[in-house]
């Protein structure tokens, strides 16, 4: 009875509100009037979004709002799937001298992703295969955020200090078991940190990929004379395995005139992904807008979010994608690149898009239009003219933030209840 | 030369972007922050001036400083620039246990992730620990934190774990309460009690004697609203002149008559000097109170999030929203500012925060004041449409730039990569 009456009151809302039908038929949820962006789907333009069951029912031109419980006016406002951050740290926990593995430099993800429009983190190497099963109970069984994870090549995780250095903590047959233990969790492998001149963290953590079919991510760790970076783009890594730090200032990028050098775009050609990862240390203006101009692009914009990056020069996944925005990328192409790619990426290809039947992930976003500043990790600053702005984000078809009250009711028209 | 040739790209960089010269090792003020308009309510201060700071210290709050005097400029025109917000109300006791809820639980929120990009420099967790584990919060939270973390101590001696353990009586000792308390005046500045069901007084009570003891205020979330506790009694009568109230807003507070009237006893608590905090929280908000409540002239005496995991991304997001919401409600800026800072200073007994004296640790947040078409929900995810919204741009902590949304109090790259 109430809410019959609820409902009448708000049919006289007007436009610019949400409206409600017969709650007994129809799709639960009509995003509508915005312009959607699925790059696998090849949609670029104005429709709606139809939700029903927390899985997408149906994207297509005028859904009657007649249809809908609950319908969300998401016109001028950019409708994407939700964001795939191929690179998070959310193994979050109190030990302080735990780093990021069961540490206080990792994130609870969910006050970090929703408001930017990421529904699913990849946590990178965050935990190992010893303590994979903590980091399950711990952080992804506890999360609205969905969690995969790149199991560390150490056992032991990503602990700092010595812990990451103990070659003999780095077991490729255990680690891929652990991956083969979840499959679909544990996406892929993870080596980082190693200062040493072997190639062992590397070659062991590629090992355990190829035992378990799942790409290898590198972070390089030192950069040195005896481990050369052209070597482990060129010939160390798989095609399908991912670099990650693109545009670090350790990565020999731009020759002396300037130019970006020959043997990254023959890596990528083999098929070696670059993931931007930019964290509090791995992202240079002078390295990326250069880069960025002549074509050398990221294949995945990975945050590398953590206690260092999460109110420095990164911020969040809006903010890293506004960057690229204002480099010169396409808005259609930072969401390729935060969506459908990185999920190909980790062979997760039920995600990153809005086909009839996905799960109902979506994020959307306003355009702003300003005076603009970006910081890279070095704390300098890039000027820029948009900023990227998540006005919703639905995880599962549930709203999981909502910036304006988009999917809000009129507080007055509620008081007449 | 090559020094001097540095020193000219310096200044043309200085000139060009209104910051940071990297040369200058010797200067008087580490940051001035430039040309923002100044609230500093403490000191009635309300206009345009620039704010220069020295080892982590306010160092001169005046007009026209020049800037040859910083080593690292922000440009604040256009902005406004404040103290760094006290927030009364949050939940910062985060940690891994199970059914451990806001006290070592996955309910409370590690501050730093949710406290600077608002403008927060000190957060006041509420009750998270009480005296029987608040040395676990002390080392697992207050001593790893940069912001200013400091608490309520939970008259439970348990702390706010949830269930069962918040509503046992018999571990609720105003004594060993206010012996903890004393143990850490730096740290502990008052007493919580909160989510209590029962018919009785005594927690409430009890969280009072321990206040005497300690001579520290009291926070009361009233829990269940039960006729054997009217809230009127609680706020007339139970709690002294400068205890407080927290979820002014919550749909169970007897606010209005049958015609829509505020009840008269609201003003008569507040003017004995009961203090009442917003605390809006994921379920303590709702504009249907608020909104008829401040057109009636009765306002919050200080603002804060209760922030947790069930509010951080429903309604009240930061702090940073709901003092815009109070904007858009009608409150001045200047008293959205001052019950963000000096006031809620005063009410923890910390006078030397929530403003910009000279000498006073520089924390300091800079904030823009967006105008638009907003919306702002409340707990029941009813919307109220606003026009003003504020951003923090920058904030500083002792000294340090710790959030800096456009990077004003940066240089731009390829002036930096020419030095």
């Amino acid at each position: 009875m109430r809410w019959s009456l609820l409902i009448a009151a708000m049919l006289n809302l007007g436009a610019g509100g949400l409206r409600s039908t017969d709650a007994q038929s129809g799709y639960e949820l009509l995003l509508k009037g915005g312009h959607v962006i699925d790059p696998r789907n090849g949609i670029d333009s104005v429709m709606d979004v139809a939700i029903t069951g927390g899985k997408v029912a149906r994207v297509a031109r005028d859904i009657p709002a007649a249809d809908a419980r609950q319908v969300v006016d998401a016109r001028g406002l950019y409708v994407t799937p939700g964001a795939l951050d191929l690179h998070g740290h959310v193994f979050y926990g109190t030990d302080p001298d735990a780093y990021l593995s069961d540490g206080i430099s990792s994130v609870p993800p969910d006050g970090f992703t929703f408001r930017a429009g990421v529904t699913t983190v990849v946590d990178a190497g965050g935990a190992g295969w010893r303590n994979f099963h903590q980091f399950k109970r711990q952080v992804i069984d506890r999360s609205a955020t969905r969690i995969l994870s790149f199991l560390n090549i150490v056992g032991h995780g990503m602990k700092g200090g010595a812990a990451e250095q103990d070659l003999r903590d780095m077991d490729a047959r255990l680690t891929a078991e652990r991956v083969r233990e979840f499959p679909g969790v544990i996406v892929g492998i993870k080596t980082a940190h190693y200062r040493g001149p072997e190639w062992t963290a590397v070659d062991r953590a590629v090992a355990a990929g190829r035992l378990a079919s799942v790409p290898v991510m590198v972070d390089f760790g030192t950069f040195g004379p005896d481990r050369p970076f052209e070597e482990l783009v060129l010939e160390r890594l798989r095609p399908g395995d991912i670099y990650t730090h693109q545009y670090r200032a350790d990565v020999p990028m731009l020759d002396a005139n300037g130019k970006v050098r020959a043997y990254l775009f023959e890596a990528r050609k083999r098929g070696v992904l670059f993931d931007v990862g930019h964290g509090s240390g791995s992202f240079s203006f002078s390295q990326a807008v250069p880069a960025v101009a002549q074509g050398f692009v990221p294949d995945s914009l990975g945050t590398d979010l953590h206690t260092s990056s999460m109110t420095g020069g990164m911020k969040d996944m809006s903010n890293v994608m506004s960057k690229f925005l204002n480099m010169g990328m396409s808005m259609q192409e930072v969401v390729l690149r935060s969506t459908w790619k990185p999920a190909g990426i980790i062979d997760r290809t039920d995600l990153g898009h809005l086909s009839p039947g996905a799960v109902a992930d979506v994020a959307v976003f306003r355009l702003v239009e300003g005076n603009f500043g970006f910081l890279d990790a070095r704390l300098r600053r890039m000027t820029g003219s948009r900023r990227l702005e998540c006005e919703l984000t639905l995880r599962e078809g549930r709203v999981v933030w909502d910036l304006n009250g988009l999917a809000g009711r009129a507080w007055d028209a509620a008081a007449e209840k | 030369m090559k020094i001097l040739a540095r020193a000219l790209v310096g200044l043309m960089g200085l000139v060009v972007a209104g910051a940071v010269p990297a040369f200058s090792q010797d200067r008087e003020y580490d940051l001035l922050i430039r040309g923002g308009h100044v609230i500093d309510p403490k000191n009635g201060i309300d206009s345009v001036m620039d704010v220069a700071i020295a080892g982590g210290r306010i160092a001169a709050v005046a007009v026209g400083i020049a800037p040859e005097r910083a080593t690292q400029v922000a440009d604040a025109r256009g902005l406004y620039v404040v103290p760094g917000l006290l927030d009364i109300h949050a939940h910062v006791f985060y940690g891994t246990e199970s059914d451990a809820a806001y006290s070592n639980g996955t309910s409370a929120i590690p501050p730093d992730g949710f406290t600077f990009r608002s403008g927060v420099t000190t957060v006041v967790d509420v009750g998270g620990a009480g005296w029987r584990n608040f040395s676990q919060f002390k080392t697992q939270v207050i001593d790893h934190s940069r912001t200013r973390v400091l608490a309520f101590l939970n008259i439970v001696g348990s702390g706010m774990k949830g269930g069962p353990v918040e509503q046992n009586l018999a571990d609720m000792d105003g004594r060993l309460t206010a012996a903890t308390a004393r143990q850490f005046p730096a740290l502990i500045v008052g007493v919580k009690t909160a989510h209590y069901s029962g018919p009785e007084w005594d927690p409430v009570d009890r969280a009072v004697e321990a206040g005497r003891l300690a001579n520290i205020p009291v926070m009361v979330d009233f829990g269940r609203f039960v006729e054997e506790r009217p809230f009127e009694e609680l706020v007339t009568s139970r709690l002294r002149p400068g205890d407080i109230y927290t979820h002014t807003f919550l749909g169970r507070v007897p606010m209005l008559d049958a015609k829509g009237k505020l009840r008269s006893y609201l003003a008569a608590a507040q003017k004995r000097g009961v203090i009442f905090d917003v605390g809006h929280g994921g379920g303590s908000f709702l504009f249907q109170q608020a909104v008829p409540a401040t057109r009636q002239g009765f306002w919050p005496d200080t603002i804060s999030t209760d922030i947790h995991t069930g509010s951080m991304n429903g309604g009240m997001k930061d702090m940073a929203n709901v003092m815009s919401k109070m904007l858009n409600l009608g409150m001045p800026l200047r008293e959205v500012i001052k019950k963000s800072t000096w006031a809620p200073a005063q009410v923890i007994k910390r006078p030397e925060l929530g403003h910009l004296d000279v000498g006073a640790a520089a924390d300091v947040a800079v904030f823009r004041l967006r105008e638009g078409a907003f919306g702002f929900l409340d707990v029941s995810n009813a919307r109220f449409s606003g026009t003003r919204k504020l951003e923090c741009e920058l904030t500083v902590r002792d000294g340090r730039v710790v959030w800096d949304l456009n990077g004003i109090a940066s240089v731009d790259w390829e002036q930096a990569d020419k030095r």
